[in-house]
């Protein structure tokens, strides 16, 4: 089906007041123009315009829910300011994020990162784990200053840093080892068997062995059932990175 | 170069680990420094958790023959718990190159259980030659006797299987009879020529494991030689299990209706006594051509060959025969007879698979109950009409739960038929009535239980039969 941007000016002036439970299949024409402009960039530019002027003032926050969703799809860097304005905002960052997330372009990364600066509480906590989401080297310190915030943000800022796995994200961890906080010192743990994992994955056994070893290292004289869990893991990355038979 | 740095690397890192890996780390440096050696350490802790890291390497690392046979080679040293896990791991590891060790840890261990272990560990990773060490423990008690069972199924080649078939043709009849159920779960084809053969065996134990094995996976090619074990077979048990095989061939089996047009033939051509012992299972195969001989049969003024006849067309597999029984239960005046004719006509109506619709097979149990002229007949139908999940069951029921000889079946029926949500969710109302009218009725307390969940929306789970 062609795209008629015509066709969409009844179903978004209805999307403005949309809630949940109400009627969805007046939003088909969106949804079906949505799949229309996937190989046509210049109705895609036009949808994306015409749903990101959705994001302001005046619409629902069903409607908003519906237009991120949407964008998630079809977005590109021109949807992010409007995105990206939603942020602070506690009753839509989530779903910003959502589309920020996925996004493919570098300005959605600059957003969250421009946020993590500035919101505070769940939602720092929301960017720090969508930036993780996106795979965002550029935040690691960004991230790595946070593993010495409150006890929730330095563990969301950990795992975050073992799923973005870098060699930058590892040094961070462990330059944050140590930390009294139990909690943080799990989730460093835990982000460190991540990056370790995904070395080993690599076939990089030498980096990954030496990840292990400061783990095992670290809970050596530990006698909590998270330091003998940490020695267990790292005995068993150890016997998997010395099996050299063994795809990895 | 680089990979013994990094496995000096890991070495020294074991070195930094606490607990009991302290023993870990001083083998791994003393010895030619691998994985396997510190995986042969881990196996060997009391640490169960060390086990495991170990256990998951022996499963699905340490690639090669060298290293299985260097695990293996742990097995002497273990204690009978531990020889359990690594004989489990090296079975999962699927590496015949451990089969040395298995067999030599069979021959040394009196331990019951690391003996089924290592049988079954043996049937996985084996061939022809553990055959004859499999079907040895065949002898023994269970557990091994089973595990050697399961072993003999899943061993590995043709050679293996011709092996079986041939063993399985002399000696004792119970360990023959064992073999042949283990070629029929083989799915042994290239023995089903063997399988004919046992039967026709002497041994009646044998014959009847035969015709079961055929019966699993036999196609037309084995239905002469089923007739001549249907023949073989004594009267009674025997002949009525030979019967099924026969007509699983004939009916449910890869080319039944080949089958089933070999079997006409092998009838057709066959004397009258023959013919009478095959009449039953020619009832049960059903089909056009059967029909026309029991038609024949049934309008002989011989006696004995109307009754042959009746016999045959009580036990036909769907309704197809249903007029036929309606119009002979009209004509009958032998109460034995009428009972044949009615229990067939119950027995057939509600049938699954028997080529009416429900509202046609509803219909045919209705009128069987018209001609019902005893209470328990009419239990009979009742209990059957469950089986039709129709609303219209429930209407044709619920009346009889006022009549206290024949309240209790149609209490279970009404149960049973709201047993079933859609049926009951769509027809609530009626439902609803019914299932009042079974609570104040039946004396049955698991009913009671039923119909007072199924009127709340809840569900019921019904008891697996013991030993299931």
């Amino acid at each position: 089906m062609a795209y008629n941007s015509a066709s969409l000016d009844k179903p978004l002036e209805t999307l403005k007041s949309f809630d949940w439970g109400g009627d969805i299949a007046a939003f088909e024409p969106i949804d079906a123009a949505v799949i229309a402009v996937h190989a046509d960039p210049a109705a895609r530019a036009d949808l994306e315009k015409r749903l990101a002027a959705l994001l302001g003032a005046g619409t629902s926050r069903a409607a908003k829910e519906y237009v991120c969703r949407k964008l998630s799809l079809i977005g590109t860097a021109a949807s992010v300011p409007s995105l990206a304005s939603l942020l602070p905002d506690t009753d839509n960052s989530h779903m910003a994020r959502f589309a920020l997330e996925r996004i493919n372009a570098a300005e959605a990364g600059a957003a969250l990162r421009q946020a993590l600066g500035t919101v505070q509480g769940d939602l720092k906590i929301g960017m720090i784990s969508s930036l993780a989401g996106r795979g965002d080297t550029a935040c690691v310190p960004m991230l790595a200053a946070q593993l010495t915030s409150d006890s929730r943000t330095a563990v969301a800022a950990a795992d975050a840093l073992g799923r973005i796995h870098t060699p930058e994200a590892v040094k961070a961890l462990t330059a944050a080892g140590g930390t009294s906080d139990q909690a943080v010192a799990a989730a460093i743990d835990d982000a460190l068997l991540a990056c370790a994992e995904f070395l080993l994955q690599q076939g990089k056994r030498s980096e990954a062995t030496a990840i292990y070893k400061s783990l095992a290292d670290t809970a050596a004289a530990g006698t909590t059932l998270a330091a003998k869990s940490t020695r267990l893991a790292a005995a068993r990355g150890i016997l998997a990175c010395l099996d050299t038979t063994t795809p990895s | 170069m680089r990979l013994f740095s990094t496995q000096a690397l890991a070495i020294a890192a074991l070195a930094c680990l606490p607990f009991s890996l302290s023993q870990t780390t001083a083998a791994a440096e003393a010895g030619p420094q691998n994985a396997v050696q510190m995986t042969i350490d881990f196996l060997t802790r009391d640490d169960a958790n060390l086990r495991a890291i170990g256990l998951e390497r022996v499963r699905y690392g340490l690639k090669g023959e060298e290293s299985t046979q260097q695990l293996a080679g742990l097995l002497p040293r273990l204690a009978p718990a531990r020889q359990l896990e690594l004989t489990a791991a090296l079975s999962d590891r699927g590496d015949r190159a451990a089969l040395p060790a298995l067999l030599a840890l069979l021959q040394s261990s009196s331990d019951v259980a690391v003996r089924a272990t290592a049988v079954q560990a043996v049937g996985v990773l084996g061939g022809a030659p553990e055959v004859a060490v499999l079907t040895k423990s065949l002898a023994a008690a269970d557990p091994e006797k089973s595990a050697a069972r399961r072993g003999l199924a899943v061993v590995r080649g043709a050679e293996a299987t011709a092996l079986i078939a041939a063993t399985a043709k002399q000696g004792d009849a119970d360990l023959r009879s064992t073999l042949i159920d283990i070629l029929a779960d083989r799915r042994a084809v290239a023995a089903l020529p063997d399988l004919a053969a046992a039967a026709v065996a002497d041994d009646a134990t044998v014959r009847t494991a035969a015709m079961r094995a055929i019966g699993k996976f036999g196609g037309p090619d084995q239905v002469v030689g089923m007739v001549q074990g249907v023949l073989k077979a004594a009267a009674g048990g025997e002949r009525d299990d030979a019967e099924r095989a026969l007509v699983t061939v004939c009916t449910q089996n890869p080319r039944h209706e080949q089958s089933a047009t070999i079997f006409l033939e092998q009838f057709k051509s066959a004397d009258d006594q023959t013919r009478e012992t095959l009449l039953p299972a020619l009832g049960r195969v059903g089909g056009a051509g059967a029909i026309a001989i029991v038609d024949g049969l049934i309008a002989d003024t011989n006696a004995a060959k109307r009754k042959f006849g009746m016999n045959a067309l009580t036990k036909w597999p769907d309704a197809t025969v249903s007029d036929r029984l309606l119009d002979l239960l009209g004509k009958v005046q032998d109460p034995d007879e009428r009972e044949l004719l009615l229990g067939a006509l119950i027995r057939i109506a509600p049938l699954p698979d028997n080529k009416l619709n429900n509202q046609q097979k509803l219909d045919l149990l209705q009128k069987t109950m018209t001609l019902c002229t005893s209470d328990e007949d009419r239990r009979r139908v009742l209990e059957r009409a469950n089986a039709i999940r129709l609303v219209e069951t429930l209407r044709f029921v619920v009346p009889y739960l006022d009549d206290p000889n024949l309240a209790e079946p149609a209490c279970l029926s009404v149960v049973e038929l709201a047993h079933h949500r859609n049926l009951r969710d769509a027809n609530k109302e009626e439902f609803t009535k019914a299932l009042d009218k079974v609570l104040g009725t039946t004396k049955n307390e698991e009913l009671v239980d039923r119909a007072t969940r199924y009127k709340q929306g809840q569900t019921w789970e019904r008891k697996k039969p013991a030993g299931s």
